[in-house]
């Protein structure tokens, strides 16, 4: 099936009743977490899981993917409105977004960021959808090895990525990868680590941990400085249009926002957070004023908020065409696949389209639907602000209470999540990034099994895994990017 | 101040070695034949040889050349917290003895009334509130057993 073919095929399936309703119903519940600080893409997605137990694979996958995209627009909002970002790929619209709000340019800054988030969004589902099969060609050719070397890859990278303190990030992936031998052993059927706990075979499961520490680590973050409601600034209808002259300063890096999101997309690490980073360097750097970054440019807004949205689609290419997620949002994908029996991986295309094309033609529907709810309708999800804090907060606990419940019915679920709860507010506050702990879950029993593979298949020689081309590659990158920087910072410091 | 990076970091240098020593206890296999304790037995060594130096250069350096981490809240804060915290445990200790009513109707009080809302009333009434919509929604709609508890006749 060629990408025009694919993509006709794609709309039949996305634009049938269950799955548009699931398209919608996902990026609005993204906006919603996206405008909400408290709870992000990730802890949302792992809480509408369970609720995916009773549709196919592709409407739950089209509902989930809808929630990771749609954030990026939600976050924006109250970055623009209240300066407290909605999401941490937010963080960077603060600088620039704010400061136009404050000189009565909040209006042009939302739609600006509205439309940069569609154009972005939109050139990286056409890129996914052209990269994605060529890749998924490539890599029928991948035997365990290569497997083995790039999910090793990606968890280093993703570390070494992530900012802050690599020994830290390493711990969280080993705290990570530990968690994921619990239960029952894949090959032999021995427990592990269970203590005898009969429901421990099971292993620990995503969802409880992911929630625990995005959903409960989060509230209790908040709950520790809780303030009453934040002033917001008022916006009409009438100011949402945005002059020509900005139009035109903005268009340029929503345009390389989109190329910088794409390709940073591709990378392990957490994509989108990165990507605005990277955006907004680039479009200080080429500014012809300079200067006006931190106080208002347009630019610093437009480029950092498309940047994230195609970084979103690039992190589907790894997800869809090798079945390895690079990124802590298309792990919890990758996890409800698995939870509906769907084996990610190359063949998934030729295999099973219908999941494939589905989710990149309801991409482009939800960018569709997702201009139409942040541009007319950003009242109605700011005034969500104004829920009172103690409620929110409320809802929150339960809802991640309850959801868990709902996925096994089983209280030591429960208890891995409060664990993990306090867990993730007690890392957090010593600055330790989550994302690695949760890749490292899902991408672990991967480790295992592809490594045990490896030494069958090679009767037990390392050095064979290494002397093939694309896995020795790929472990010689891994090991350069260990090695490489502190031997740059003792050169550097000499 | 309790300095909090050295006692995780040695959290996690026990857990590495427990862990590690737990998989000894597995078969281990040959190279080409890797038993069920060989990955496991990698992974603790790894956490073992990440948590010893973080432990270690936590301990020599002075509370001013800590990495950056933010301070943790004391007096009123710091109870807020842990109040939470235990609002939380004690939910899923009594949910199956109490069963999930009575357990939601507390839980949402409880965050409320920590939270800052002073009214008893309006305390009262979205606590049933939400604990109906989340029971119509869970129990009704999704066909979750939540637990009944004393309801159970």
């Amino acid at each position: 099936m060629d990408a025009l073919q694919g993509l006709a095929y794609g709309f039949g399936v996305a634009l049938s009743g269950p799955n548009l309703l699931a398209c919608f119903i996902g990026v609005l519940v993204g906006t919603i977490v996206g405008v909400l600080p408290g709870i992000g893409p990730i802890g949302a997605m792992a809480l509408l899981i369970p609720s995916t137990f009773a549709l196919g694979p592709t409407t739950a996958l089209i509902m989930l993917a809808g929630i990771y995209y749609g954030s990026m627009y939600g976050g924006s909002t109250t970055t623009i409105l209240i300066n407290v970002p909605g999401e941490a790929a937010s963080v960077v619209t603060a600088i620039d977004g704010y400061q136009m709000a404050k000189k009565g340019r909040a209006g042009a800054a939302l739609a600006v960021s509205a439309v940069g988030s569609f154009v972005a969004g939109t050139l990286g589902i056409v890129a996914l959808m052209f990269f994605a099969p060529p890749l998924a060609e490539l890599a029928l050719e991948f035997g365990p090895p290569e497997y083995f070397a790039l999910t090793l890859v990606g968890l280093i990278l993703l570390s070494r990525l992530g900012g802050g303190s690599v020994f830290k990030s390493f711990l969280m992936v080993g705290l990570g990868l530990l968690l994921g031998t619990v239960g029952m052993e894949p090959i032999s059927g021995l427990p592990r680590f269970t203590f005898g706990q009969l429901e421990l075979g099971q292993g620990v499961e995503l969802v409880p941990v992911a929630m625990g520490l995005y959903g409960i680590g989060e509230v209790l973050m908040i709950v520790e400085r809780i303030t009453g409601i934040p002033q917001m600034i008022k916006v009409k209808f009438r100011e949402l249009f945005p002059t020509v002259a900005e139009w035109k300063r903005a268009f340029p890096p929503m345009l390389r926002g989109g190329g910088v999101g794409f390709l940073i997309g591709l990378i392990p690490g957490p994509a989108a957070i990165l990507s605005t980073f990277a955006s907004y360097a680039l479009e200080k750097k080429i500014s012809k004023h300079p200067e006006e970054f931190g106080k208002g440019a347009i630019e610093g807004v437009a480029g950092p908020e498309s940047a994230n949205n195609s970084a979103t689609a690039g992190a589907m290419v790894p997800l869809l065409a090798l079945g390895v997620p690079f990124a802590p949002a298309t792990a919890m994908l990758l996890g409800a696949l698995v939870i509906h029996g769907v084996q990610p991986g190359p063949l998934l295309m030729t295999q099973q389209p219908e999941i494939f094309w589905g989710v990149v033609a309801s991409m482009y529907i939800g960018n569709v639907v997702l201009l139409i709810l942040n541009l007319p309708l950003v009242g109605v999800f700011a005034s969500i602000l104004r829920l009172p804090q103690h409620l929110l907060m409320g809802l929150i606990l339960l809802l991640c209470l309850v959801g868990t419940y709902s996925v096994n019915n089983s209280l030591l679920d429960l208890y891995i999540l409060i664990g993990m709860g306090g867990v993730g507010y007690f890392l957090r506050k010593l600055k330790f990034d989550m994302a690695p702990l949760i890749l490292a879950l899902v991408l672990g029993p991967m480790l295992e099994k592809t490594l045990r593979q490896s030494l069958f298949m090679m009767r037990g020689d390392v050095w064979a895994i290494c002397v093939r081309p694309i896995a020795g590659t790929l472990l010689l990158i891994a090991l350069l990017s260990i090695v490489l920087p502190p031997v740059i910072h003792l050169i550097k410091r000499k | 101040m309790i300095r909090a990076l050295p006692i995780v970091s040695f959290c996690f240098l026990v857990l590495g070695g427990v862990y590690l020593a737990g998989s000894l206890e597995l078969p281990m296999g040959s190279a080409a034949r890797p038993g069920a304790g060989l990955y496991p037995f990698l992974v603790g060594i790894t956490l073992v040889a990440l948590s010893a130096p973080l432990f270690i250069r936590s301990l020599r350096l002075k509370e001013t050349q800590q990495e950056k981490t933010e301070p943790f809240p004391r007096g009123k804060d710091r109870q807020r917290v842990m109040a939470v915290a235990a609002t939380l445990f004690f939910f899923v200790v009594l949910l199956k003895p109490l069963g999930y009513i009575i357990c939601s109707i507390a839980l949402m009080g409880a965050i409320l009334r920590l939270l800052g809302l002073r009214s008893w009333g309006k305390v009262v009434l979205t606590s049933i509130f939400t604990t109906a919509i989340s029971y119509y929604l869970f129990f009704s709609i999704l066909g979750v057993p939540l637990p009944p508890g004393i309801f159970s006749f």
